[in-house]
């Protein structure tokens, strides 16, 4: 069993963006209850986010150049949004398991988003139920702007129905593949015809494209909408052991252990797909705190990035160039690849993407030129490159908690501080390339730049 | 005139002395395997270049009709053979035609197309149908199936970061702008020691290391190989050209990389089409002329394939704006010293009957990436694509 302190960090890494050193200080010695009841604590004190109006109020205009106009407009609004989401992540005054929890379910529901009032909306409706009943969160998407548009439910019509959004409903989002058949994905496009919204994101039922008729699905019978769909999905619990599934190995470990998800799935569908009980339920697991899961899973780009930020009490001071950097990690705010998401681990690594998370800290920390160049979109003409990125940085809580240390004492700490995964290197190699007789904060940083260059850094 | 030497199996010995002890004992040994086949260059134009003014009918009135101000004027046309010509900046693709060493592949497509930009991208580099969503690249499961033991630079793409496309799910491409770029990122005292150094029991951790070090490795290697020596042809300045010339550094200087992928953005010319694609085809023109050129005179040129392509073409009819719409099928072109069968592979696209102003397509893309990937990669086309494309008789 690994000690109280490193249990704390593990917990506030997996359910959150981790902690800076003061507040470590602080909780170290706390129990998990303790910790638990915090992290759940302040994210029921979290307020939805401000509302965004569309661009021109959603009106499609005539003119050719000012529909590029209110186009450029959105996606530079969801621009904005992507930014304030990853400022929230890095900040300690925010509920970090709000956020993470936001960021799981924005990849399991993943939807490309192109307007800022559609993106913002749907980050509400994820806010809202995120931690609540998972039945109600599906219904919500369900009816969501964005994903209907991006899942063609628009076009989805008693007379000419789509079933892009049924089918990805039921591979993707809640049974998964092997639980239902064709005619299901037909009949359960039936039930969400007419499900649209009208030009300023807000769902509307178009009554004459319901298809009101009777549908039989996953051997059921009788006159289902889209919401009757859905609970006879949920009423199956290979819906419960799909969702744990995916939750387990998203928050526990990539390798699954087949009787602690059953037995979270039993537990999942038992409450009603109750999402908060189920997180506390792993959180507050002796097995979640098992060697095995600590420090064994490679952050993805945001849980990177931001994890510097978080970690080192720092803030962006250009977040615009932050976004650039997560396109050239592979993870976008709101445009995932396709709608099976991001993947996970391996996935983020290639020898591209390693070598800038390797100089990340480096960069940020001394402020220098990244010299590398993003992918343009396909609308756009040229590459962009990724400037200047720094941040403003307030170390006073490594220097508390090394106060009074000496070097190696000091390299210890932060290395435990840091790092979730054992040093894979002898200690006093990474000493030798930090120079003593700078001073006091340099030095700090310096080594805290050494630890946060290494390969053991990309692990939670 | 240098000739090439297809390299024989041997171990990659320069950076031996650097590997980190976990890997020495066998954990990750790479050979350089013998290749057999030919160097297959991608070029992707993206954005979807209008294929209509690229490959012009010039003498077909209804192109003329659709495009009142955007048709390439008859007497501006390059013109090849069969009322079919080449857009004026595209005079090297001329002189490559007349040496019978381009071929033109027309209508190039696939059933039920995408026009998002995004999905019609993704579908072209995973070699998908238009209804699959598949997560890795067609080159990227070329490298899963066929290169277990293959350098990581086996297949190289000309940018910061990797495509779609040169992603597998076991096995990645190796991505680098230059030489000299990778080689300032990777010379970091630090890493280096910590890589040579490093002990890792976790296995993640231990992927993680081994990653930097063939990054490390393969980053010495491709330096050691190319420092010495410089294209003697000038190349444009444009980045294309800076790109071509670096693949053609590569390629002289006998590297084992077999795939080369690099892109050229810009073409989604809603409006103001005329001048933007009269300037994007020119870079491109000129950086394979310049390419052509460096090869030819190294002899190389018979030993490489460039296959260029867009995501989709564009409308029949011009806009209101002085451009074009998304549209579909869209040529694409095959260039290399030797090959079997040059010219026009097929007819023109029929501009009558046009239902909704999209041209119909008449060979499915994925048939060309089977050509490449059995002719000039001498691999197994049908379980990478996943379908039985029996392929083109070009190469």
């Amino acid at each position: 069993m690994i000690d109280q302190k490193m249990q704390i960090k593990h917990l506030y890494l997996r359910a959150g963006f981790g902690l800076n050193a003061r507040e470590w200080m602080q909780r170290k010695d706390w129990s998990i209850k303790k910790a638990v009841n915090e992290l759940f604590g302040q994210a029921e004190k979290s307020k939805p986010l401000a509302t965004i109006a569309p661009v021109n109020g959603g009106i499609k205009s005539e003119d050719r150049k000012e529909r590029f106009k209110f186009r450029t407009a959105e996606k530079q609004l969801v621009k904005k949004i992507s930014v304030d989401w990853l400022l929230r992540m890095a900040d300690p005054r925010e509920s970090s398991l709000m956020e993470k929890m936001s960021l799981f379910w924005h990849g399991h529901f993943a939807c490309r988003s192109r307007a800022g009032y559609l993106a913002n909306n749907q980050l509400n409706t994820i806010r809202k139920y995120g931690l609540g009943s998972f039945k109600e969160l599906v219904l919500a998407i369900a009816k969501d702007a964005a994903m209907i548009r991006y899942l063609d439910n628009h076009r989805n019509k008693k007379n000419n129905p789509n079933e892009n959004f049924a089918r990805e409903l039921m591979e993707l989002f809640t049974i998964g593949i092997g639980h239902y058949t064709e005619q299901d994905v037909k009949e359960a496009a039936r039930a969400f015809t007419g499900w649209n919204s009208d030009k300023q994101g807000v769902y509307e039922l178009k009554e004459r494209q319901h298809d009101y008729g009777r549908k039989t699905f996953m051997n059921k019978e009788g006159r289902f909408n889209g919401g009757d769909i859905i609970d006879i999905i949920l009423e199956k619990n290979e819906t419960a052991y799909f969702i744990t599934k995916k939750i387990y190995s998203y928050f526990v470990n990539e390798q699954i252990d087949e009787p602690i998800v059953k037995e979270l799935a039993d537990s999942f569908y038992r409450s009603d797909y109750d999402i908060k009980q189920l997180m506390l339920y792993i959180f507050e697991s002796d097995w979640f705190y098992d060697p095995k899961n600590i420090g064994t899973k490679i952050k993805s780009p945001t849980e990177f990035t931001v994890g510097i930020f978080r970690q080192l009490n720092g803030v962006p001071t250009q977040p615009r160039a932050l976004l650039r950097v997560q396109k050239a990690l592979g993870q976008t705010l709101f445009n995932p690849p396709n709608v099976a998401g991001w993947g996970a681990g391996k996935y983020w690594i290639d020898n591209s993407t390693l070598m800038l998370r390797l100089s990340l800290p480096t960069s940020i920390f001394n402020s220098s030129n990244l010299a590398f160049s993003v992918k343009p979109e396909l609308e756009d003409m040229g590459k962009k490159r990724i400037r200047k990125l720094s941040a403003t940085i307030d170390l006073d809580p490594i220097i508390e908690m090394t106060e009074g240390l000496n070097t190696e004492e000091i390299l210890e700490t932060l290395q435990i501080f840091l790092l979730q995964s054992p040093l894979a290197i002898p200690q006093k190699r990474i000493q030798s390339f930090v120079l003593e007789k700078e001073e006091r904060e340099k030095f700090l940083l310096n080594f805290c730049i050494r630890l946060m260059s290494l390969p053991e850094y990309q692990m939670c | 005139m240098k000739r090439r030497n297809f390299l024989k199996s041997s171990v990659v010995a320069s950076s031996t002395m650097m590997m980190p002890a976990f890997l020495k004992s066998g954990f990750g040994q790479t050979k350089l395997t013998s290749r057999s086949g030919k160097i297959l260059v991608v070029v992707q134009l993206s954005g979807g270049n209008d294929g209509l003014n690229t490959v012009v009918p010039y003498e077909n009135d209804i192109y003329y009709k659709n495009r009142p101000t955007l048709a390439i004027p008859k007497k501006e046309v390059l013109k090849l053979d069969d009322g079919l010509g080449l857009h004026p900046s595209l005079g090297a693709l001329r002189d490559l035609y007349n040496n019978g060493e381009l071929s033109v592949i027309n209508s190039v497509g696939y059933p039920n197309p995408n026009r998002s930009h995004f999905r019609s991208m993704d579908i072209w580099q995973t070699g998908s149908a238009s209804d699959e969503f598949l997560s890795t690249g067609w080159l990227g499961r070329y490298l899963d199936s066929e290169c277990e033991t293959c350098p990581v630079y086996q297949a190289i793409e000309v940018d910061d970061g990797l495509s779609l496309a040169m992603k597998g799910a076991q096995r990645n491409a190796f991505a680098m702008s230059n030489v000299n770029k990778i080689r300032k990122a990777a010379d970091n005292k630090y890493l280096k020691k910590m890589s040579q150094l490093a002990a890792p029991e976790e296995h993640n951790v231990a992927y993680l290391y081994k990653t930097l070090a063939d990054t490390q490795q393969s980053t010495d290697y491709l330096y050691e190989k190319t420092k010495a020596y410089r294209s003697k042809i000038t190349y444009p300045k444009s980045a294309i050209g800076k790109d071509f010339k670096q693949i053609a550094e590569l390629i002289t200087t006998d590297s084992p990389t077999q795939i080369y992928y690099v892109s050229l953005g810009g073409f989604d010319t809603h409006s103001g089409q005329k001048k933007k694609q009269h300037n994007l085809l020119k870079e491109y023109s000129q950086a394979i002329e310049a390419f052509t050129k460096d090869l030819k005179s190294n002899d190389l040129f018979e030993d490489v394939v460039i296959m260029t392509f867009s995501e989709f073409g564009r409308r029949v009819n011009q806009n209101a704006s002085g451009g074009t719409d998304h549209g579909t099928a869209n040529n694409v072109f095959l260039m290399g010293g030797k090959l079997k069968r040059a010219g026009f592979y097929n007819e023109a696209p029929d501009l009558t009957n046009l239902a909704s102003q999209d041209l119909d397509y008449d060979i499915d893309f994925r048939e060309i990436y089977a050509t490449v990937l059995d002719k000039c990669l001498n691999a197994n086309s049908n379980a990478i694509l996943n379908g039985n494309f029996k392929g083109l008789n070009v190469l």
